[in-house]
């Protein structure tokens, strides 16, 4: 690892993290420890090598988080005004930064649908990114859940584009390295949620990822790979 | 004999004694039980005075839940009450998936009321309700009675073995027992769990009711599992739907692809056959031009609003009603004239499909209506939402699904049908059997998680 990229992942670590403290949706964005996006192998992912066609898996900022890396092939929406969940009282709206690389072309979301929280395991995912459309979404380029047929546009903060979901998905923050071409993810809003989907997956979580350990920071580096080599099953739907 | 008597008159004084104390000590509920003397009316219930306007929900199904969490979240100072006459939930939601095997009864029985309530800060009272007090705004139930600011009630359906040429209670009553529909209680659902595995050949009898019953494609999809354990196990026989309905009531072509193409010999669909009596002895049943031995059967007699709201008084005419549902507003639920009690899920009269994602999604908007009420607002109508899959194949697992909203009329006050943006996902394929399973985990997870 270079210094100036050690630097980068340090830099934000000392900001404190304490899971379970209410935040609120108007503080946009919470800091969490930084962690360099990686492939299977340990080497640094580079963005000009993401593919177009399907979602990116990785963790964060806790070992048990699902988050989505999407190469949208074009640029996000240059940053929005978006509204939370409306029954969450601490308030709604925050500010959705846009995308990130060489054409802002970079976005990454939490992987909960907003509805009815249905997320990727390992043995399945009902939520993904259907860059070629799908039966449910019609539409290319959206992301869609299975489970009711809930439809996000990536390009504008996952907004809710159709069905049942209220709320956009929440939007994980990315930072790009041009000298290197790497990705650093620095940080979420709308912590909220991820305590409701602990709860619920709890059982499976502890399965899946040992006691406690889903909660974890995911440390300085985390895994990044296709959906498709992460989860076995992908309804297509 | 005489000592029998004897001591059964001592044990009874016994209790009785018990009981007593027991009242001293708070505890009403067994006083009533014994001691005829005290009006079972005039027992307050064992709850905590409320702390805000009191909601009371009877009914601890889709609706009830959905309704309990979100009415707490729109609006935190309601003091929510859940009265639910069961003490284990057990879907019905889902319920045909456990015939051939695809899911077990955890699937469906593994959420606890207790938690629910727990997780939304509202209370679940496990008790039955016998009566209502519009006028003083009490609910009697069989164990007190409650005061209540708004009242819920979804009771869910019942149903209607008149409909089905069955007039005799005694009939009635075999009936049920025997051959139970298995689209209302999880005891039903065990017994069908056990006539299908057990199923050893010779002709399965699945009826479809007319009228709005609950869940439409629930009677095809429930043929479907059990002729792909029929067909598994290479067990001479067969399921003969007998619909009272001229054509497969919703996902027709999905249906009739997956009869056609999966269960050839193994399914036979009889349209405009409706049951108009049945012959326990003998095991047969007759429709209009034919009688029809059976081997196994699941009859699901018509579907009317819960009897509770007939019991209670709030039933429609049946100008409004042919299913004795409720007589309530079309766009916000409550009883005719009376602001503080509202009808929900099934036993209201729309055309809405009677299934839990019609009611998961009408429970939200209900929830915050009676927020608003609560502040003296009143807000915009919105159409609940019909998502819903349906099996067709076990192995492999292989869905259907549908998509519907609903059109509302504000000249005649009516629901006029789906709207324009429902669709049918026809084309059965891995991803929508497998998605059927999610989609009732979501469900679960909106019911009884935070």
């Amino acid at each position: 690892m270079d210094r100036r990229r050690f630097i980068g992942i340090c830099a934000g670590s000392l900001a404190a993290f304490t899971l379970g403290t209410q935040r609120t949706w108007a503080e946009d964005f919470r800091d969490f420890p930084r962690a360099l996006l990686i492939d299977a192998n340990g080497v640094p992912i580079r963005a000009s090598d993401l593919s177009t066609e399907e979602a990116y898996l990785f963790h964060y900022p806790h070992k048990g988080l699902p988050c989505f890396l999407i190469n949208l092939g074009k640029s996000a929406a240059a940053g929005l005004t978006l509204s939370g969940d409306p029954l969450n009282e601490n308030g709604s709206s925050y500010r959705w930064p846009g995308g990130v690389g060489k054409s802002s072309n970079l976005v990454a979301y939490v992987a909960i649908c907003t509805h009815q929280l249905s997320a990727p395991s390992k043995e399945a995912s009902y939520m993904r990114y259907a860059a070629n459309g799908s039966e449910l979404a019609g539409d290319t380029g959206k992301i869609v859940c299975c489970a009711h047929g809930s439809v996000f546009d990536p390009v504008n903060g996952a907004k809710p584009a159709f069905g049942p979901a209220t709320y956009p998905l929440l939007p994980i923050r990315l930072e790009h390295y041009p000298e290197d071409d790497s990705l650093i993810a620095t940080g979420m809003a709308g912590h909220q949620l991820i305590e409701q989907y602990f709860k619920s997956y709890k059982r499976d979580l502890i399965k899946e990822f040992g006691p406690g350990t889903y909660r974890e920071n995911v440390g300085i580096n985390t895994v990044t790979q296709l959906l498709s080599q992460y989860s076995e099953s992908i309804p297509a739907c | 004999m005489e000592q029998n008597q004897d001591l059964s008159r001592r044990n009874f004084l016994k209790l009785s004694a018990a009981s007593g104390a027991l009242a001293v000590g708070g505890t009403t509920v067994s006083a009533s039980a014994f001691a005829k003397t005290v009006p079972s009316g005039k027992i307050k219930a064992a709850l905590p005075k409320a702390k805000g306007p009191r909601l009371v929900i009877v009914g601890g199904g889709t609706s009830g839940l959905t309704i309990a969490k979100y009415a707490k979240k729109e609006y935190p100072k309601f003091d929510v009450v859940v009265v639910e006459k069961r003490d284990m939930y057990s879907s019905c939601f889902s319920s045909n998936l456990w015939y051939s095997g695809v899911i077990n009864l955890e699937f469906l029985a593994d959420h606890s009321f207790l938690d629910a309530a727990r997780n939304n800060n509202y209370i679940y009272f496990n008790a039955t309700v016998t009566g209502l007090d519009r006028a003083a705004r009490k609910v009697v139930t069989s164990e007190g009675e409650i005061d209540y600011d708004f009242l819920v009630l979804a009771p869910g359906i019942s149903y209607d073995y008149e409909k089905i040429g069955v007039k005799d209670v005694g009939v009635m009553t075999a009936l049920r027992q025997t051959y139970p529909g298995g689209f209302i209680s999880p005891t039903e659902h065990v017994t069908i769990h056990r006539k299908v595995q057990e199923f050893e050949g010779g002709v399965f009898v699945q009826t479809v009711p007319s009228g709005n019953y609950r869940c439409l494609p629930g009677p095809y999809e429930r043929a479907c599992m059990i002729a792909s354990v029929i067909k598994k196990n290479k067990i001479k026989g067969k399921v003969l739907i007998l619909d009272a309905n001229p054509q497969i009531t919703i996902k027709q072509t999905g249906f009739h692809a997956a009869f056609d193409e999966l269960y050839k010999d193994i399914i036979e669909w009889m349209p405009s056959s409706a049951v108009t009596g049945v012959d326990v002895e003998k095991k047969t049943i007759h429709t209009e031009f034919d009688t029809i031995p059976f081997d196994e059967a699941a009859i699901y007699a018509n579907v009317r609003g819960s009897t509770l709201i007939e019991h209670l008084g709030l039933m429609a005419p049946s100008t409004k009603s042919n299913q004795k549902e409720a007589d309530i507003d079309t766009r916000f639920y409550n009883f005719v004239g009376d602001p503080h009690v509202y009808v929900t899920g099934d036993s209201r009269p729309h055309p809405y499909s009677k299934s839990a994602n019609t009611s998961n999604t009408e429970g939200k908007y209900i929830a915050k209506v009676l927020a608003a009420r609560a502040q003296g607002k009143e807000i915009a109508w919105v159409s609940p939402r019909t998502v819903c899959y349906s099996m067709v194949d076990a192995d492999p697992l292989e869905g259907i699904s549908v998509d519907a909203g609903y059109d509302y009329d504000p000249a005649k006050d009516i629901i006029t049908g789906f709207s324009k943006d429902t669709k049918t996902f026809e084309a059965r394929d891995e991803a929508k059997g497998k998605a059927t399973l999610e989609w009732a985990r979501g469900i679960y997870r909106d019911m009884f998680d935070a």
